[in-house]
């Protein structure tokens, strides 16, 4: 096809695209025909409950049980300041934060590594790819556990520093090979760093499988032809992985890290999972606290203050995503 | 004194190689080809390396899960854990099936999460091609308040969704197993994004041949984004396998109940410790059938990766 | 553009008014209890975590029997997985009106559930005189005779009427306490006592790590259980279910200090660990093989998990014999152990019928000899009522108590129903579950940070006033 023939197509192409721009006005209740059952559903199920979320963070001292028994709450930004006001918040900002800081690129810059080395191999290619989506099929709950077993230091079944420490954890065993001495990890008397690698190196385990699959999904309905023109001009490698996949791949990209973010400021079951309800070592409970944590807290018995810790953190999230989806306008290729 | 030796025997191959490589790179293209694909090789090596290493690390709690089920309680309770099972169990997995009515919790989550994902793609795909295709004002208000929603930690909306399925009056029907979490944002968001690298011009052509929406849909949009719609029927089925809390709440017979609900609560002894490795064989029996699916569903990934060469 | 918001503001707003008419509140109104079940068709519900291999069909044998007496009353019981999730799930349904009619708790559970008065309290009922027809013809009162109440083992029946207002709330469901495991093979091979005070406790510790340098002499499974019975046997104040001085809350004192003080110093040399600090379960510990690392010769735990105490057999024997007594005491003449175990609690309903039938379901599972004793066999849990001692068939069962793992289930039982004296309750109040947690993980990190800690004494107050902050806040 010749370049001329290409630009006659283009010109009749507009000039029918604007003739259909002034029927667009007319077409302006279809796509809200298209939206009612998702709205229908948001309104009641998501909506709604919001409605009720900001009513109960308003409401001073609200409690669902002392509601139920007759007792009415004066409307007031009470709920809020005892949030705010309450020591371990800062820290559940802070540790919050920090995941979400190391866990996001980490996460996402190995999981586009892996989607593009699998995209690049035939040999194993498929069977690799099942065994990366199989966390989704198995229980979070034992997942965690293993988790915990691994970096396990000791059964410290007894006290003292002075004690034998016998290592059983699998990773303390494999850097034991190396001559690493054994590091406690998680068990009393670990220190916060260690907490925090092995919560992050958890996280973006379980992060994984979704970025995987949404950035593979990605890279397979990438036109081939763009890469065939970077073969022909033997581009090297890096090139093309910067130049070509990155920019095509920047939506889903985008997406991963927006929902990345956002799932990282829920994190939550996560710390259960390898430190147990107390959210620390022993000895130091609290100390890895989140804000979904402090949420979860209250949530039980004192609805107002869960209601507008929850409203901080939507604020938050808020923020970041928005930054977030500025950046990503500027940056990715639509 | 041997080490020595294999040292300098490593430093003479390598000025060796060196000296070979710039031979090479000043006369034989052939030969550079060549040396591109011992490159090339080597990448590979690499490439398998790291993606082998990446599946050892992702498969250890599979594998862990396996060999817990097949301990005996004791042995699993142990604070230093074995890596193999001192004695095999396989009698774990006769109780689990027997103790949990698996059969029946088994058929219940299949019918929900097959109604929910066939209802939950109708609803996510007329969303996406909405937010996509269609032009009409308030569009990206719209869409910027769907996207606030998603950070909203789901949690506390169960307390208020409670009490409004039981004023609607679904409790203990697969209704209230199924509608409340029809619409997600994240997977409008995720085939919105898809819909859009589609090319617009695709659109506005059918337009002027006169092609309807659905008709539009049905035929260029859905093939050209299976892979997505693909991932997303995953993700809900997983949602569907793993739900746990809202059916716990909203139903109270097995008539409804869903399979995790099963495997909670079925191995609960009577001091209120969980036998653990009972309940990992559940666990493992449950993940087989939908691992299963899983590849299943991967050849239709396969497919529709290869049919979206024809767009552009 | 307008329009189209406006249009949706509008639907947003008859929504949330139809929702806000349909969810008004429904209050809950203390009904008047003063009649008694007239024959009619009622459904009542029983939430509760029995297992449904070997708890349910006891029940399900009592509740047919029941049956056969008030044909009319239709039981429906439910696992609702454990203790927690029984109390989230009525927590919920309680929002809308929806709770069950029975419900295994614990008192931090009803004093959750009364915040928004929805337990019904018991004293009305109780003393009814009112009398009600059996299928069989026969006549009972609605109410309990002073037999029935009498033959309620006191500590396990006080427990009911700890909720600072002086109603009773609850009944004893089936109970247990904490025993005194200790290795008996070991102790008679070294000639050791078996220890009645802390006081002895701590000389045995030292003996015991001087004998078996590897071992750790003792473990305490539960920090919280510890550090409340330690109140209860000092009589040094732990909680109050009505303020004092403007705080529920007042643990953090001087005599509290001191017995962290001691014990922390114990585990810092190496004679004591507990569940959470060990990352295991003591038990664990307590069958671990001679010799072993971290091996104990003494655990402190849950009656009813007495057969998690006693060790398999290695080659046909069994590696040594368990013993069990009381737990040590610091006074032994004023004995205080902890009762522990599920109660039974009645939820208000709109049909006083269902509440007569509950409470009628309620009466007989706790004073039936019959369920009393085939609960305990299969559950571990001692009965919460005596006369169950003199029924045949559970003498058999006390009769077969060993210290081996086929009789501890029934040894564990008769060392728990020779402590009916010494049971204590602790004050339950809306929030005396936060209190039980936080003195927990207070003595985890006392003992924790004991050994690095310059200041001892100074590091324990600063954690004794933090544990108190977040009880407070």
């Amino acid at each position: 096809m010749s370049v001329s023939k290409l630009t006659l197509k283009r010109d009749r192409f507009e000039a029918k695209t604007k003739q259909f721009r002034t029927k667009i006005k007319f077409d302006q209740w279809k796509g809200w025909v298209y939206l009612a059952p998702c709205i229908a559903l948001l309104l009641v199920f998501t909506g709604w409950p919001i409605v009720n979320t900001l009513a109960m963070a308003f409401q001073n001292g609200y409690d669902t049980m002392e509601w139920i028994s007759g007792i009415d709450f004066t409307i007031g930004i009470d709920n809020f300041l005892k949030v705010i006001s309450y020591s371990g918040f800062k820290d559940c900002l802070f540790n919050t934060i920090l995941l979400c800081v190391i866990t996001v690129p980490i996460s996402t810059i190995l999981a586009l590594l892996i989607a593009v080395c699998l995209n690049s191999i035939k040999f194993l290619s498929r069977f690799l790819q099942t065994i990366y989506f199989l966390p989704y099929v198995t229980n979070s709950i034992a997942i965690g556990m293993v988790f915990a077993a691994m970096f396990n230091m000791v059964g410290t079944a007894f006290g003292g520093q002075n004690e034998l420490i016998q290592s059983a954890g699998i990773i303390n065993n494999i850097l034991g090979i190396f001559g690493v001495e054994p590091i406690n990890w998680i068990n009393e008397g670990s220190g916060y760093w260690e907490n925090i690698f092995v919560m992050s190196f958890y996280i973006i385990w379980n992060a994984l499988p979704f970025k995987i699959l949404i950035l593979l999904g990605g890279l397979q309905s990438v036109n081939k032809q763009y890469y065939d023109a970077a073969k022909i001009d033997s581009t090297p490698k890096w090139r093309v992985f910067t130049k070509i996949t990155v920019p095509l791949l920047s939506p889903m990209i985008a997406y991963v890290v927006i929902t990345g973010f956002i799932g990282g400021f829920k994190e939550y079951s996560s710390i259960v999972g390898i430190f147990g309800d107390d959210m620390g070592p022993t000895g130091d409970p609290r100390r890895l606290n989140t804000m979904v944590g402090y949420i979860y807290n209250f949530i039980d018995e004192r609805q107002g203050q869960a209601s507008a810790a929850a409203l901080i953190l939507f604020g938050i999230i808020f923020i970041v995503t928005m930054i977030n989806l500025y950046v990503s306008k500027k940056k990715t290729h639509f | 004194m041997s080490d020595k030796i294999e040292n300098s025997k490593n430093v003479t191959s390598e000025t060796k190689g060196d000296s070979a490589i710039r031979v090479m790179g000043s006369r034989d293209i052939n030969k550079l080809r060549t040396s591109a694909k011992i490159g090339k090789g080597a990448g590979m090596v690499l490439t398998y390396i790291f993606l082998i290493f990446i599946a050892v690390v992702v498969l250890f709690p599979f594998y862990w899960m396996i060999i817990s089920s097949l301990k005996t309680l004791d042995e699993y309770k142990l604070s230093v854990p074995t890596l193999f099972p001192e004695t095999i169990v396989f009698g774990n997995y006769a109780e689990a099936f027997t103790q949990a009515n698996l059969g029946r919790l088994f058929l219940n989550t299949v019918y929900v999460g097959l109604v929910s994902t066939i209802l939950s793609l109708v609803i996510t795909v007329l969303s996406a091609f909405a937010f996509a295709r269609l032009e009409f004002k308030g569009k990206n208000a719209l869409f910027a308040v769907l996207l606030a929603t998603m950070m909203i930690p789901g949690e506390l909306f169960t307390i208020t969704n409670y009490q409004t399925v039981f004023y609607l009056n679904w409790m203990n029907t697969f209704t209230v197993l199924i509608v409340p979490f029809l619409v997600s944002v994240f997977y409008i968001y995720l085939l919105k994004q898809n819909f859009m690298q589609i090319p617009n011009e695709l659109y506005l052509a059918a337009k002027v041949d006169g092609t309807s929406d659905l008709k539009y849909l049905w035929r260029v949009m859905i093939p050209l984004s299976l892979p997505t719609l693909i991932s997303i029927t995953i993700l809900k089925m997983m949602g569907a396998w793993n739900s746990y809390v809202w059916p716990n709440l909203v139903t109270d017979s097995d008539e409804y109940r869903l399979i995790t609900n099963g495997l909670r609560n079925a191995f609960v002894e009577s001091t209120g410790d969980v036998n653990i490795p009972v309940q990992m064989a559940a666990v493992a029996i449950v993940s087989a059938p939908l691992f299963l699916v899983f590849l299943f569903l991967r050849k239709y990934i396969m497919k529709g990766v290869s049919r979206s060469g024809i767009k552009g | 553009m307008k329009r189209i918001l406006s249009i949706i503001l509008a639907v947003a707003m008859c929504m949330s008014v139809l929702l806000l008419a349909g969810c008004g509140r429904k209050k809950i109104a203390d009904a008047d209890l003063s009649g008694a079940y007239d024959g009619s068709e009622v459904t009542i519900t029983f939430y509760h975590t029995m297992s449904a291999t070997n708890l349910q069909p006891v029940l399900g044998d009592a509740i047919a029997r029941f049956n056969e007496l008030y044909p009319k009353i239709t039981v429906e019981h439910k696992q609702v997985g454990d203790y927690d999730a029984v109390r989230n799930q009525i927590k919920t349904e309680l929002t809308v009106g929806g709770q069950p009619n029975i419900a295994y708790c614990y008192p931090d559970h009803v004093a959750l559930y009364n915040v928004a008065k929805a337990v019904v309290p018991l004293d009305d009922l109780m003393a009814s005189t009112v009398e009600v027809t059996r299928a069989d013809g026969t006549k009972e009162i609605m109410g309990l005779t002073e037999e029935q109440i009498g033959n309620y083992i006191e500590g396990f029946f006080n427990e009911g009427r700890a909720f600072g207002d002086g109603k009773m709330y609850t009944l004893p469901f089936s109970k247990s306490t904490e025993v005194l495991y200790y290795n008996k093979t070991f102790f008679e091979a070294n000639n050791l006592s078996v220890p009645t005070t802390w006081d002895e406790m701590e000389a045995l510790c030292e003996t015991i790590k001087g004998i078996a340098p590897n071992s750790t002499p003792l473990g305490y499974d539960s920090e919280n259980n510890w550090f409340i019975t330690m109140c209860e046997q000092y009589g040094s104040p732990y909680t109050s279910a009505t303020k004092v001085d403007g705080t529920n809350y007042l643990f953090d004192n001087e005599t509290n200090h001191a017995f962290v003080e001691k014990f922390a110093s114990w585990y810092a040399k190496g004679w004591v660990t507990t569940k959470e600090l060990s990352g295991g379960y003591t038990s664990d510990a307590f069958k671990k093989a001679e010799g072993e690392l971290g091996k104990s010769y003494m655990s402190i735990g849950s009656s009813a998990g007495a057969v998690h105490q006693a060790p398999d057999q290695v080659n046909g024997e069994y590696p040594f014999e368990v013993g069990i007594v009381p737990i040590p005491q610091v006074d032994p003449a004023n004995p205080k152990v902890i009762s522990q175990g599920p109660s039974v609690c009645i939820f208000q309903q709109e049909n006083p019928q269902e509440v007569y039938a509950s409470w009628l379901l309620v009466k007989f599972l706790t004073t039936d000899v019959e369920f009393q004793a085939s609960f305990s066999e299969a559950s571990g849990y001692v009965p919460a009522i005596k006369n169950v001692n003199d029924d045949e068939i559970y003498k058999e069962f006390l009769d077969s108590a060993d210290g081996f793992k086929t009789g501890i289930a029934a040894y564990s039982a008769k060392v728990c129903l020779e402590q009916e004296k010494a049971y204590y309750v602790s004050p339950a109040f809306n929030g005396s579950s936060t209190a039980r947690d936080e003195v927990g993980l207070l003595m985890q990190s006392c003992f924790s940070n004991y050994e690095n800690a310059a200041d001892k004494m100074a590091m324990i107050k600063e954690k004794f006033a933090a544990a108190i902050e977040e009880c407070e806040y």
